[in-house]
């Protein structure tokens, strides 16, 4: 795994990376945790294409996600 | 005896299904006091019992960040349920079971209800239901609601749980914030709220503000304790409390799957397969846009078809009612409440009804959610995301409950902006109107027009809005379920639903506003009426006179104007009483001059007096307005 924290935004579709932490307000970080995207939480790109949201699959189910959330959120890639 | 049962549980789980199946028809649909959250509560007749059924919203915690979250949380701890029934989608057991953790805290006797398990098995999961049990201190019934499985066994358990004592199970977290806990706990020894203890403690540790100002009412030392606690909890993982507590649920949650399901192999399902075509970045848009355009056309083919034969049986009662009523005065103004009515019931029946019905399908399979998931981009040119097109789309069908489909939208800007927005799609009663004058007389590719242009001036004043109310947009947070079949029972209900918002509030509006039309004709009134507006009617919108009292009439109903026009121009061959361009003008006006007077009253329940009146005046002023540039670009 590499040590460089990222924005979730910039993984490739397949990609799998872990929650570090989310930037931004406490209303979009309670959203975000309520639905399992906690730090340490494992999750894949499924689909990024060149229109937003992105859609990941975390803890089982699949989220989509605007694009502005998901440049707040910072993980680290899962080689 | 009586008992009440709350259901509870996340968003799309099966609960109103299992709700219905409860309750049967014995179910009644409100608000919340004061709130514009739905309430639906229900009877069920059980032997000795009169149960009580209360469904609460579908949420996914209980951390205030919405209406929905407060409105559980203070139902469950004020007015305890004898039992709560936490509805718990099977396939997606993760999730769910982290707001099961949050409503065991509220201390109430409780059942988690497993739900869709047929398709949990079909994903390969097998649930240790026995385990489950153990784990979570809380009996576990396994359902398939759609099928009506395990609802009598829910029943049973509820029973059991209220004659037997409940022993109040206590789900442990990670051993340094449970000590915190525990700490926190023994400071509120003495406060006796509605709340448990435990729920508090954990609640003034994720730092809730409502919770905090409860507390700090009775002891505000409290309150500086448990900050301290929190800050320790801070220090030691480095992360913001709520953030923290939060985790430690999943942990828990995480861990009980672990325990209690295995998963099998399995083949890829079609589900799957389907849900990557929807949602791809080509594919997707094209099975989009045919699907919207194929229910259109079904929709309005049909609805034509069908609306034509409803009139014209209806039309016939009129010399069975002259015989009854006489010819006259008073004949010809009950005649004018019939007509409303009848216009009612040509408009819901063979449009309404039938839309409802199929987009109801769409979203119950899920497939809204992925056009949701294709939109959010374009949504968010107008400050909306992409669930705002759920509403949009309903707007097809009928404003009124469109309007309360804004609901849906997190804050009350999006929801204004949604609203604004909605009442600019022309409705299925617009639709007849466009397709029986430019669809017939003028050329179906005007008629298509007329929809793009109506796009173009949703896009438009929708940024306008978006510029206007400041504020940031929410950003898209939305879980895309597996595609499954859709339940019809349920569907037709919500349908029904819808279509009671309407009938309600419009129905009886239509009515008396036919009768007050029928008025004005018998008093020769709609003349001066009509003279009064020549100046925006003739001179500025260059449409011929009398379509000035059919404009008043699209007030009650916009279909009215067809009918009305026919009444006016003397015949039902609208060929030889206006030109295209008329044409044109007139349905253009027609489609954004009001929000008929429904949608106004819909309007006002949502936003209140003062913003619908600023929407209706706007849109009759910009309706004007295009209406005069289109009569003078327009050369046919």
């Amino acid at each position: 795994m590499s040590e460089k924290t990222i924005a979730l935004i910039n993984l490739k579709e397949g990609q799998r990376g872990i929650i570090v932490s989310v930037l931004g307000g406490r209303g979009v970080t309670q959203r975000l945790t309520d639905m399992g995207l906690t730090p340490g939480t494992e999750f894949k790109i499924v689909r990024k294409g060149r229109l937003c949201p992105v859609e990941i699959s975390v803890r089982g189910s699949k989220l989509a996600i605007g694009c502005g959330v998901a440049a707040k959120i910072l993980v680290k890639v899962k080689e | 005896m009586k008992i009440t049962i709350a259901l509870a549980g996340n968003a799309n789980v099966g609960k109103s299904v299992i709700f219905n199946r409860l309750t049967g028809l014995h179910q009644h649909i409100g608000n919340w006091p004061g709130k514009t959250v739905e309430r639906a509560e229900g009877t069920l007749f059980h032997v000795d019992y009169t149960i009580d059924i209360i469904d609460l919203p579908g949420i996914y915690s209980f951390s205030t960040f919405s209406m929905e979250e407060l409105i559980s949380r203070e139902y469950i701890a004020k007015e305890k349920p004898d039992v709560v029934i936490n509805v718990v989608d099977a396939t997606n057991l993760e999730r769910n079971l982290y707001f099961t953790l949050q409503l065991l805290e509220l201390g109430r006797p409780m059942i988690v209800a497993l739900n869709q398990m047929d398709l949990a098995e079909k994903k390969g999961m097998c649930i240790n239901i026995k385990k489950l049990q153990e784990v979570l201190k809380v009996p576990v019934v396994p359902v398939i609601a759609t099928q009506g499985k395990g609802i009598h066994e829910l029943v049973h358990t509820a029973i059991d749980l209220v004659e037997n004592n409940y022993k109040k199970p206590e789900i442990k977290y990670g051993k340094e914030i449970e000590n915190e806990i525990q700490k926190v706990v023994k400071t509120l020894k003495k406060i006796k709220l509605d709340y448990p203890q435990r729920f508090l403690a954990i609640k003034l540790l994720e730092g809730d503000e409502e919770i905090k100002r409860l507390i700090q009412e009775v002891d505000p030392n409290i309150v500086k304790i448990a900050e301290k606690h929190a800050k320790k909890i801070e220090c030691v993982h480095g992360h913001n409390r709520s953030t923290i507590i939060a985790s430690e649920r999943y942990k828990i949650a995480n861990e009980i799957v672990k325990d209690c399901v295995s998963l099998k192999p399995c083949k890829v399902r079609f589900s799957d397969k389907f849900h990557e075509i929807t949602t791809h970045g080509f594919w997707g848009y094209l099975i989009m846009i045919l699907s919207v355009i194929s229910l259109f056309y079904v929709i309005f083919t049909f609805g034509n078809f069908f609306s034509d034969i409803l009139v014209e049986s209806l039309i016939n009662l009129k010399p069975i009612f002259d015989q009854y009523f006489g010819v006259g005065i008073v004949s010809s103004l009950a005649w004018g409440v019939m007509e409303g009515l009848i216009a009612g019931i040509t408009i819901v029946l063979p449009y309404i009804l039938p839309f409802y019905i199929i987009l109801g399908l769409l979203e119950d399979s899920g497939y809204l959610s992925r056009i949701a998931f294709l939109m959010d981009r374009f949504m968010h040119k107008i400050g909306l995301h992409g669930k705002a097109f759920i509403p949009l789309m309903l707007g097809y069908g009928c404003n009124v409950p469109a309007c309360l489909g804004c609901r849906i939208m997190e804050t009350k800007r999006e929801r204004l902006i949604a609203i604004f927005v909605t009442t600019l799609i022309p409705c299925a009663a617009v639709t007849t109107v466009i397709l029986g004058l430019v669809g017939k007389y003028v050329g179906l590719d005007w008629a298509f027009s007329l929809y793009i242009v109506n796009l173009m001036i949703v896009f438009i004043l929708g940024r306008i809005a978006f510029k206007v109310f400041p504020g940031e947009p929410t950003e898209l947070i939305m879980e895309m379920h597996d595609y499954r079949m859709p339940h019809l029972k349920t569907v037709a209900k919500q349908a029904w639903f819808r279509i009671k918002d309407f009938i309600y509030i419009a129905f009886p509006l239509i009515i008396a506003c036919s009768f007050i039309i029928k008025v004005l004709d018998v008093t020769n009134l709609s003349e001066s009426i009509e003279n009064l507006m020549k100046p925006i009617t003739v001179d500025w919108l260059g449409l011929p006179a009398f379509s000035g009292i059919t404009l008043i009439a699209g007030i009650p109903r916009k279909e009215l104007t067809l009918i009305i026009l026919a009444a006016h121009g003397g015949t039902t061959n609208f060929g030889t009483i206006l030109t295209p361009v008329q044409m044109i003008v007139f349905s253009l006006v027609t489609m954004l001059y009001i929000p008929c007077i429904a949608t106004i009253a819909a309007l006002i329940k949502e936003i209140g007096w003062k913003k619908a009146i600023f929407i209706t005046v706007f849109e009759i002023v910009f309706a004007i307005f295009v209406g005069g540039i289109a009569f003078r670009l327009l050369t046919l």
